[in-house]
């Protein structure tokens, strides 16, 4: 079933024709795996997904709800979650972190301290609590972000490059964490140059070339 | 009377009580919190929406407040006693030689501070901390606080600078308050009158005050900024 879906999307940076694309269109709960060369706008387009920033021209569709970039819907920034390439985290603290979705969702206190303590739990970060935010490491940065983003249950998961940067554990761990967030609840995609990340499992690949995207119909088991 | 002397005449009556010293201090810490507690809100306001905001005029507008920084105070209490006295547009309140007149020029002194320093820590920021907040389905108004909180020690260095200059200024505080003792005489302005009637005791004891209550505003600055990075 198709869940999110845009058409006629472009966006040109100066006379640079970075994205073109007719269509595009993800289904519920599957994992796309969204390559190509550096610059060719990968991020770009996670981000014009994620509505931070605006094609020069595009129609999404999420469900049966049409929607478009001027302004991009609130009801769909409680659907849609994008984590950076290298997470920015606030500097509060990590449980702060987690929580931030849930009190601009107006979860109740009660509510919000039970679904962080879960985060916490699914992303293993117990022992990281008092560690203040811009002491972490890049892959328990990484992890919090994952946490932040998995608390909120989001339809639609939108990954910039998890696993650049990150040492050989931190990455194996962000892997798993990636599975884990993968389920059949949440529509993903991630950008990544990572074999293993591309190898995943039951993905289906989206390749981005000239500005144009090459979509592949059957999932890679 | 020598140096030493008029120092050690300066801490004597320090340790006096001298309520004619201490009624200057009071009258000087008042107007001046008074004023930042207005100039605050409004600054970092201001400044946070030249950042975020696009419109007409805003380059040139930024350019004025940036130019505005370096305006000697003295001309400031000079545009204020024009529009506070008996023929300008509000003579009618009757504010001039109040603390009311010095709180609103110390007001008009502290803001191009404050919204260039907000402005310059919000246009300095990571542009990820706007961008995660969004993305996590933030409002506007939470973003806008969430921004505020991540340059909160760039907001601080603001609100002391503009603290530091306003407390020790004395062009405007002379025109629109008057030096009137016990009720506009503040720190800056009793200074220059002792200096004036050659009290230089009185005018040290203020000026160690002065430079106390300057340095406790940064010392306590420099106090939070070494808690964050901890």
């Amino acid at each position: 079933m198709k869940l999110l879906a845009v058409t006629a999307l472009s966006k040109s940076f100066r006379e640079r024709r970075l994205l073109a694309i007719d269509e595009l269109s993800l289904s519920a709960g599957e994992r796309y795996v969204l390559t190509g060369e550096n610059g060719s706008g990968k991020s770009t387009l996670l981000r014009i997904l994620a509505g931070i920033d605006a094609p020069d021209s595009g129609v999404g569709h999420f469900g049966k709800r049409r929607f478009d970039w001027s302004p991009y819907p609130d009801w769909l920034r409680q659907e849609v979650i994008y984590v950076h390439q290298q997470p920015y985290l606030f500097h509060t603290s990590v449980v702060e972190n987690i929580a931030y979705g849930l009190r601009a969702r107006g979860v109740e206190a009660g509510e919000r301290e039970r679904l962080v303590a879960a985060a916490i739990a699914w992303a293993r970060l117990g022992h990281l609590l008092r560690t203040p935010p811009q002491k972490l490491s890049g892959g328990e940065r990484q992890r919090v972000a994952l946490a932040r983003a998995w608390v909120l249950a989001p339809k639609v998961l939108l990954l910039d490059e998890p696993t650049a940067n990150l040492d050989a554990e931190s990455r194996q761990q962000t892997i798993d964490l990636v599975q884990a967030f993968c389920g059949p609840e949440t529509t993903a995609v991630i950008a990544c140059h990572d074999r293993d990340m591309i190898a995943l499992a039951n993905r289906r690949r989206l390749h981005l070339v000239d500005g144009l995207i090459q979509q592949n119909s059957t999932p890679t088991l | 009377m020598g140096f030493l002397d008029a120092t050690y005449a300066a801490l004597r009556l320090l340790f006096s009580a001298d309520p004619e010293l201490w009624t200057i201090v009071g009258v000087s810490l008042s107007v001046t919190l008074r004023a930042m507690l207005i100039a605050m809100p409004v600054g970092v306001g201001c400044g946070y929406l030249l950042a975020t905001l696009r419109f007409p005029g805003r380059r040139a507008l930024i350019v004025v407040i940036q130019g505005l920084l370096a305006s000697p105070t003295v001309v400031v209490g000079l545009m204020l006693y024009l529009l506070l006295s008996r023929q300008g547009v509000f003579g009618q309140l009757n504010l001039l030689f109040t603390q009311t007149a010095m709180v609103i020029g110390q007001v008009l002194i502290a803001l191009p501070v404050l919204i260039a320093f907000s402005l310059a820590a919000i246009q300095g920021a990571d542009p990820r901390a706007r961008e995660t907040a969004v993305a996590l389905g933030a409002s506007a108004t939470r973003v806008g606080w969430t921004m505020l909180v991540e340059v909160r020690f760039a907001l601080l260095a603001a609100v002391c600078n503009a603290f530091g200059r306003i407390v020790s200024e004395i062009g405007c505080s002379l025109m629109v308050g008057g030096n009137i003792a016990g009720v506009t005489r503040n720190i800056p302005t009793a200074i220059a009158l002792e200096t004036s009637k050659g009290d230089f005791a009185q005018g040290i004891a203020l000026g160690i005050v002065l430079l106390v209550v300057a340095l406790g505003v940064n010392s306590a600055f420099a106090f939070f900024q070494g808690e964050s990075r901890r």
